[in-house]
């Protein structure tokens, strides 16, 4: 729909109509949004006036009147830029709304509730993602709405980048954020969607032939992303905060656009959505390259926003896995974990409480894999509730051997993300649609067969797996190792019931899965593809010629933090003590004064207390 | 090494350009990512990140693809084992589902699998059977096409060896290194000399010179006391 961009306050002109509205809105001031409130019904003038425009007219009349003031409110929020009561009707008012009305169907179309809105294109199209990322998540969108809400995203991108200067709207982080993250999650599962050839019904190859390339390509999902970026200058916001330049030089640096929150917010939120989009692609060096400028502590801006927090953490777990980095792996899971479960109690009413609640759930999966493949002695907490969760899996894992493939297939697959294609099956050429959909020969039927089982995620989990297989012996080496300090390698070689060569080999094998890059703390670059080799394993080993001379390494007792706090312990006590008041005593030159008195405080003074003597 | 892993030493300016900027989206620019493979090739350098944004290109403009590139860009890879970039390689290929517009049919099928269990060796460190595996018949057109043309092949395959070596070795009899170098006698004699390190004539070992990873000590993690932990106790006595 090519819309004339009117000028957001021009629009305004035509709001003073609808007075009776205005006043209703005013009375929407609490923090849970409260329909009841509504008094007024809709003047029955406008209501006729807006009647008469339109041809559904009992499609809107079927629109219940709390929906229409809430869309009235909202929209005037939006015009005002009035952050607050936005953040309200954004969270609280449209699910509240969703449940009540539209669990099960869509809200109404936006042409039905332009009227309300005075055919504000701006707004429309907040409703309309808001519209989508509804049918997208409660119901199963057809292809028109995979298309349609293709173009909505352009056309909000279109409205923010190339217009001229930037907007004057102001929207919460939360939906800045979920903007980024319907848009990648709407081109996922489009590309998903888009390989299985076979289910297409012959009006959806045509559409596809027609528009294919073009919609969520990746390309254009890409150019979204890295524009934002660009536009924001947020990469260099980022590097002049962290040099300590002036407020002023900053807003020199990064310009008209970099200033105002909304795009810095988007800029900020496209890194995190790159990173995402790269990882998808398999592209996992990319993906940490990305995130340079980004530093992953409690601190970051990102951690405003849960769900954002929540995601990158995962997404940069996962890329250190596929590098073989696991210490590093482990080291991010546990922190985002950790995190998790302290906020559980504040955040169990939030919507977006179970979609953090899997994906944590999956990223247990993934540290149970990581620990079974590098043991350390990290948190143990962590590692207990993983071993609970997935006892069975995490036992298989680390023993090593055949039947831990299986798990480790298991738990990736459970984990990962959803793996796309860059690219779509070749819909535009029917002659290769046709082969692929019913193959000729059965040569060629074999090889349409091969490729369906190569779809993204598969290649993905046979590189894992390869790399651990090639672990599996491992544990069992491991084990025979613990037990001695020197080793003649032809016993060893006997114990294992192994080919002695085969044996020395697989023991190079054990020293470089015990050698890791990592990040190591306190080093200065940024980068999260930086690191050293470092060692993780306790157990090290050394073969001269034919002897394996095996130490391994214990951690020594820790007492210092029991001693020191019972010393302060004690010494807060001995404070106390001295400077609690001490009990009357009597006056040596008084013994007949009221003897009774005398009596009384010394039976007060015979209950001595006892001192115990402390060992 | 994390650092000339992600930018070597040997990286042209521009070649760093389009590979940090956006600009390596850009479908014309894939020449100039292929002339730096080639360069990689005939000079033995290598450098991943800039071989990954070629196989990216790949990805999103199947048009553009050329076999005989990826297969070279793993060869490449292969040589960087135990590190993570044959993988990453991988990763990034995705199914073939255009027909071919190549004039010639696509060598990739065929060779993908004999590049898979040459690294899948590799990275076991199953050197011997590396050697036997990769002199074989079947690897002669993999040998005779592509390997002859990257200089140096052999001679990268045999610092992997010679890493695993080093981190797990302080003595190392010529013959176990010869077989996981496939070389021996003189040309086994000279190679070590040429690292640098010692062999015993009379009983033909070598000594592996020391380094990180082969010394080892049993190390007790003792518990570094620092003195601010100390500073409320310690303060707490001056005052009383």
């Amino acid at each position: 729909m090519a819309q004339q961009r009117t000028q957001l306050w021009a629009a305004e002109a035509d709001i003073d109509e609808d007075i009776d509205l205005n006043l209703a809105i005013g009375t929407y001031a609490q923090n849970d949004y409260e329909e009841a409130s509504l008094q007024q019904p809709i003047a029955d003038a406008t209501l006729q006036a807006m009647q008469a425009h339109l041809s559904q007219q009992n499609a809107f009349a079927q629109i219940p009147d709390a929906v229409k003031a809430f869309i009235v409110h909202f929209h005037q929020a939006v015009l005002d830029n009035n952050l607050a009561e936005i953040t309200i009707a954004y969270e609280s008012g449209w699910n509240k709304f969703t449940e009540k009305f539209y669990a099960k169907t869509e809200w109404p179309e936006a042409e039905l509730i332009a009227p309300l809105v005075n055919d504000d294109p701006i707004f429309l199209i907040l409703y309309r993602e808001l519209y989508y990322r509804h049918v997208y998540s409660r119901l199963q969108p057809n292809i028109d709405d995979r298309f349609h809400s293709f173009e909505n995203s352009c056309e909000l991108f279109n409205y923010l980048l190339n217009s001229d200067g930037p907007v004057q709207l102001e929207l919460p982080e939360q939906w800045l954020w979920d903007i980024i993250d319907e848009f990648i999650y709407q081109y996922q599962v489009f590309c998903s969607w888009r390989s299985k050839v076979k289910s297409k019904t012959e009006d959806e190859l045509v559409m596809l032939a027609e528009g294919g390339p073009q919609v969520w390509s990746s390309y254009s999902v890409l150019n979204v992303l890295y524009s934002l970026m660009q536009k924001s200058k947020i990469n260099e916001y980022i590097a002049a905060q962290r040099e300590g330049k002036s407020a002023e030089e900053i807003a020199e640096i990064v310009g008209e656009y970099g200033q105002r929150p909304l795009y810095r917010q988007l800029g900020y939120f496209s890194i995190v959505g790159l990173l995402r989009v790269h990882v998808l692609l398999g592209d996992f060096t990319l993906a940490l390259k990305v995130m340079d400028n980004i530093e992953l502590n409690q601190k970051s801006p990102f951690t405003r926003v849960t769900a954002c927090h929540v995601t990158t953490y995962y997404y940069v777990g996962f890329c250190y896995i596929m590098l073989r980095r696991y210490p590093d792996a482990i080291r991010t899971f546990v922190t985002i974990l950790n995190f998790i479960m302290r906020m559980k109690q504040y955040h169990t009413r939030s919507y977006q409480y179970d979609q953090i609640s899997k994906t944590a759930d999956r990223m247990y999966a993934l540290f149970a894999m990581c620990h079974a493949l590098s043991p350390s002695r990290l948190d143990d907490n962590i590692a207990n509730i993983a071993k609970e969760r997935f006892g069975e899996q995490y036992a298989k894992m680390s023993k090593g051997g055949e039947d831990a493939l299986a798990s480790f297939e298991e738990l990736f697959l459970y984990a990962c993300p959803k793996f796309i294609n860059a690219n779509s099956p070749p819909y535009d050429d029917p002659a290769a649609i046709q082969s692929l959909l019913a193959p000729p020969t059965p040569a060629e039927a074999s090889a349409v067969d091969g490729s369906s089982q190569l779809d993204a995620t598969h290649r993905h989990l046979q590189l894992f797996l390869s790399d651990v297989a090639a672990q599996s012996q491992i544990p069992t080496l491991r084990s025979f190792l613990k037990l001695y300090t020197s080793l003649g390698a032809p016993k060893l070689a006997n114990f294992l019931d192994a080919d002695e060569e085969e044996m020395v080999q697989e023991m190079m094998v054990v020293k470089q899965a015990s050698r890791s890059f990592s990040r190591v703390p306190g080093s200065s670059s940024p980068g999260l593809l930086d690191g050293e080799t470092i060692t993780t394993s306790d157990l090290n080993f050394v073969i001269a010629e034919n002897m394996v001379h095996i130490t391994e390494s214990t951690v020594g007792r820790r007492y210092a933090g029991w001693f020191i706090k019972n010393t302060e312990r004690t010494q807060k006590i001995l404070d106390d003590l001295k400077t609690m008041p001490l009990p009357a005593t009597r006056a040596p030159g008084q013994p007949q004064q009221q003897p009774q008195q005398q009596q009384q405080q010394g039976q007060r003074e015979s209950k001595k207390v006892g001192w115990a003597k402390t060992a | 090494m994390a650092a000339t892993w992600i930018k070597p030493s040997t990286r042209p300016e521009p070649i760093e350009d389009l590979v940090s900027g956006v600009d390596r989206y850009n479908p014309s620019n894939v020449s100039i990512l292929e002339d730096y493979l080639y360069h990689q090739i005939r000079s033995e350098e290598y450098d991943l990140l800039a071989n990954l944004a070629i196989l990216k290109l790949y990805q999103f403009n199947p048009d553009l693809y050329n076999p005989d590139v990826v297969i070279n860009i793993l060869i490449k890879a292969l040589a960087a084992s135990p590190l993570p970039d044959f993988n990453l390689c991988i990763s990034l290929l995705d199914e073939r589902t255009h027909p071919s517009t190549l004039d010639e049919p696509d060598p990739l099928p065929s060779t993908l699998p004999q590049l898979k269990t040459l690294q899948s060796l590799l990275f076991r460190c199953r050197f011997p059977a590396f050697w036997a595996t990769f002199q074989s018949e079947e690897f002669e057109n993999l040998r005779d096409n592509y390997t002859v043309e990257v200089a140096g092949f052999e001679n990268a395959i045999r610092q992997v060896a010679i890493r695993a070596v080093k981190a797990t070795f302080t003595h190392i009899t010529s013959e176990r290194l010869g077989s996981y170098l496939n070389l021996s006698g003189n040309d086994l004699t000279s190679y070590v000399k040429g690292l640098g390190w010692t062999i015993d004539s009379s009983n033909g070992t070598i000594t592996v010179p020391p380094n990180p990873d082969n010394q080892i000590e049993a190390t007790v993690v003792q518990e570094a006391i620092k003195l601010p932990q100390l500073s409320k106790v310690i303060s707490h006595a001056v005052k009383a």
